[in-house]
């Protein structure tokens, strides 16, 4: 019997167009390890690989020891004993792992009467108190749909901890999450390892890498590129694409170049807004202006209200009250990047079209789209591909480019990177601020990372305490 | 690249088949190709009654054999699958047409028109469908019409229910603000946004309501209440070779096994992979 709670040994993953090089790791009681890589550096189906649920087309090899069992990696029914007793997921998106039609407590429950054989009373009870333990207690009567993301996540988390499996794998259990809630997130996952269990984790966020400790290995298409304790590998990385990816925080990132003048009339603003949703004031006597050029970074919990704020000010959604002035002569000159950008466009044409579309719907001049595109760092032959075809930061720089092309006066960028990786997250915004600056454009950035907003941003509006009764509005002084 | 721009290409005008489709489609290929070329090839009146050569088994002369009252029955059969059929396409595109629109309104605009077309085709709903259409064909009894409009008032509804709850979740998504956004029309909305994600489901009903369609028909002509002798129609045709079962079970097999796989390459052409 070894010491060792989980070992994979040599695990590989091949098939369509696939491959993971060799990948080992033993892991004691109370130890974690984090997978850091970008999107497709097959961080998932690592965990996938161990769980055994690889999609159809892919096959694992190796050789994993589970609790002092052996199990062949190839033959992935044979871990399903395993599934919520011993191994516990944690889905990617906690909201698509709900059933929709029960409540959050029975969901709860079911995991504890099925998988851990309690009968239903005490199932019951063991539910109301784990979901009381998390903070949960007056959500546990309601429905998925009526709970915020990070509710969820803590619901899926009872939900696939209430058969007190030692081992917890966790994929990107912090993705669009805000910083408050991803702090409570990493926490939550931290007891597994305190008392005594594995957890392995899965993201791209460097931060909770870091708040996690442990052993980081960091993926990079499908190789190990580096690995070691995460006080190491996250202070001093020695591969080039572990200083890439540090230097990708933003507390890193360079600051960008200065407004310069700010006399100019302010493309839209907006005076003593007020809206309610559902019951709820989200602001009242809200006020703001955003000038040409100039990048308003906008903070605040998941559900404060920072997309219906941008919506008014695009005018897509309606103002309870108050009035918003927007710079006449641009009718399409109010714009919006979507935080999912494959959401943003129709799956079923190809980027070429609809770009022709674009340009033949107003008349617009195609001699500047290869610059444009250049400068953005797209391949003409991108094309030629469905918006499903191409990777989350090329997509977001195409819709990038389509919005330039009508030459906006207000961008809403509602949370543009929060699903790409650091790396493309880097690039992505310095454009975006680099060539709102150029055009005077001014932007609107959402993002739940306060770290990001207070870097690239000349000016910062908070929204809302949990319950919202009143705003601040916080005017940093210009950081330069 | 060439075998990309193939690919999607045959996408965006007929979805791909799979294997169980491409079956279907062969088999309601075959009977088209029966349906049309008989006609054609044979010199046959599907009325013609030659009562010397009742009951006769297939020769070469009429290869189908006659029934009991000396007609050719390879033209009878096939002048009812061109009236099957033609009935089944004009019912289904007189049932899709409206349904998609209407559906399409419903669900995009919301509100009281919403709520108006949808308590519409609740009430319609709220009639068994095989009602409806014997109600219009009591009002006119015999006729094609009553029994056309009969039966596309039944199908629309199912086209109306599920474009309006496509389209409702379609209208809120992202997609159609951000190309809201860039000016693009309502015109434009559909053709690039609603209309692919609507295609599959629509057309899948399409195939079904054909079917269910061309069934319908059938049995209104086997309890007599359809069409009238001496039209060659499916189920008229079974009611009336019923007494001669025992003598030429061979003339009796014949409409139901056109029927059956009339109503099976209809079926399996509307059914989808489950994965």
């Amino acid at each position: 019997m070894s010491a060792y709670l989980l070992q994979a040994e040599d695990v590989t993953i091949q098939g369509e167009g696939v491959t993971i090089a060799p990948f080992s790791c033993a892991l004691e009681a109370g130890s974690r390890l984090t997978l850091l890589g970008e999107t497709g550096s097959g961080k998932s189906l690592l965990a996938q690989a161990i769980m055994g649920t690889l999609p159809r087309g892919l096959r694992a090899r190796g050789r994993l020891v589970i609790d002092g069992e052996t199990f062949d990696a190839a033959d992935d029914k044979s871990r399903r004993a395993l599934w919520g007793r011993r191994l516990a997921l944690l889905p990617q998106e906690p909201w698509h792992a709900l059933d929709p039609t029960m409540r959050a407590v029975s969901q709860v429950a079911e995991s504890h009467r099925h998988v851990a054989g309690r009968d239903r009373r005490h199932a019951q009870q063991a539910a109301w108190a784990d979901l009381a333990e998390l903070g949960l207690a007056e959500a546990g009567g309601k429905l998925p749909g009526e709970l915020s993301g990070g509710m969820a996540q803590r619901v899926a988390f009872a939900a696939a901890s209430a058969g007190g499996a030692p081992i917890v794998i966790a994929d990107e259990p912090t993705k669009g999450l805000d910083a408050p809630r991803r702090d409570a997130v990493v926490e939550l996952l931290a007891r597994t390892p305190e008392s005594g269990g594995v957890l392995i984790t899965i993201t791209h966020d460097i931060d909770v890498a870091r708040r996690l400790g442990g052993e980081v290995v960091i993926l990079r298409q499908g190789q190990v590129v580096e690995r070691g304790p995460a006080q190491q590998v996250l202070t001093h990385p020695q591969s080039e694409y572990g200083q890439e990816l540090l230097g990708a925080e933003p507390s890193r990132w360079p600051r960008p170049a200065p407004l310069g003048e700010t006399a100019q009339a302010p493309v839209v603003s907006a005076t003593d807004l007020a809206k309610a949703r559902g019951g709820r004031e989200l602001f009242r006597e809200l006020s703001l202006t955003v000038r040409p050029g100039e990048i308003v970074g906008v903070v605040g919990p998941s559900g404060c209200g920072k997309s219906t704020l941008g919506d008014m000010l695009l005018g897509v959604t309606r103002a309870d009250d108050g009035k918003i002035q927007r710079a006449t002569g641009h009718p399409l000159g109010f714009q919006k990047l979507y935080q999912d950008p494959p959401a943003a466009f129709s799956p079923h044409w190809r980027l070429s079209r609809l770009l022709d579309d674009l340009v033949r719907r107003h008349r617009l001049d195609r001699s500047v789209i290869p610059p444009l595109m250049a400068r953005l760092g797209l391949d003409e032959r991108l094309l030629e591909r469905h918006p499903g075809e191409i990777s989350g930061g090329e997509l977001q720089r195409f819709a990038i480019l389509r919005v330039l092309l009508l030459e906006p006066c207000f961008l809403f960028a509602d949370e543009p990177t929060s699903r790409l990786d650091p790396i493309t997250q880097r690039s992505t915004l310095a454009l975006l601020v680099e060539l709102a600056r150029e055009r005077r454009c001014g932007v609107m950035l959402v993002s739940h990372d306060p770290a990001l907003i207070g870097r690239i941003c000349d000016r910062r509006i908070s929204l809302g305490g949990e319950p919202v009764s009143e705003v601040r509005q916080t005017l940093d002084p210009a950081l330069a | 690249m060439n075998g990309s721009t193939l690919t999607s290409t045959r996408r965006l005008f007929l979805p791909t088949l799979n294997g169980r489709q491409r079956l279907g489609a062969t088999l309601l290929a075959l009977l088209l190709a029966f349906a049309w070329l008989v006609p054609w090839l044979f010199d046959a009146d599907p009325a013609r009654q030659q009562l010397t050569r009742i009951l006769q088994l297939p020769s070469l002369a009429e290869p189908l054999g006659t029934d009991h009252l000396g007609r050719s029955l390879l033209a009878r059969l096939a002048s009812a699958v061109r009236l099957s059929l033609g009935m089944a396409l004009l019912s289904v595109a007189s049932a899709a047409i409206p349904g998609v629109i209407l559906g399409v309104i419903a669900g995009w605009r919301g509100g009281w028109l919403d709520r108006v077309l949808g308590s519409l085709a609740d009430a319609f709903l709220a009639l068994p469908g095989l009602l409806l259409v014997l109600l219009l064909v009591a009002i006119a009894p015999g006729n094609f019409w009553a029994l056309y409009v009969g039966i596309s008032l039944v199908l629309w509804i199912e086209y109306f229910r599920v474009v309006r709850a496509r389209t409702r979740v379609l209208v809120a998504s992202p997609q159609l603000e951000a190309s809201r956004l860039l000016g693009f029309g309502p015109l434009y909305l559909f053709r690039r946004h609603l209309w692919p994600e609507l295609a599959p489901q629509v057309l899948t009903l399409a195939a079904f309501g054909a079917a269910s369609a061309i069934l319908a028909m059938a049995a209104l002509g086997f309890v007599s209440v359809g069409l009238r002798p001496p039209t060659a129609e499916l189920g008229l045709m079974m009611i009336e070779l019923l007494p001669y079962y025992h003598e030429a079970p061979w003339a009796m097999a014949q409409p139901i096994l056109v029927l059956f796989v009339l109503v099976l390459s209809l079926n399996l052409l509307a059914g989808r992979d489950p994965r």
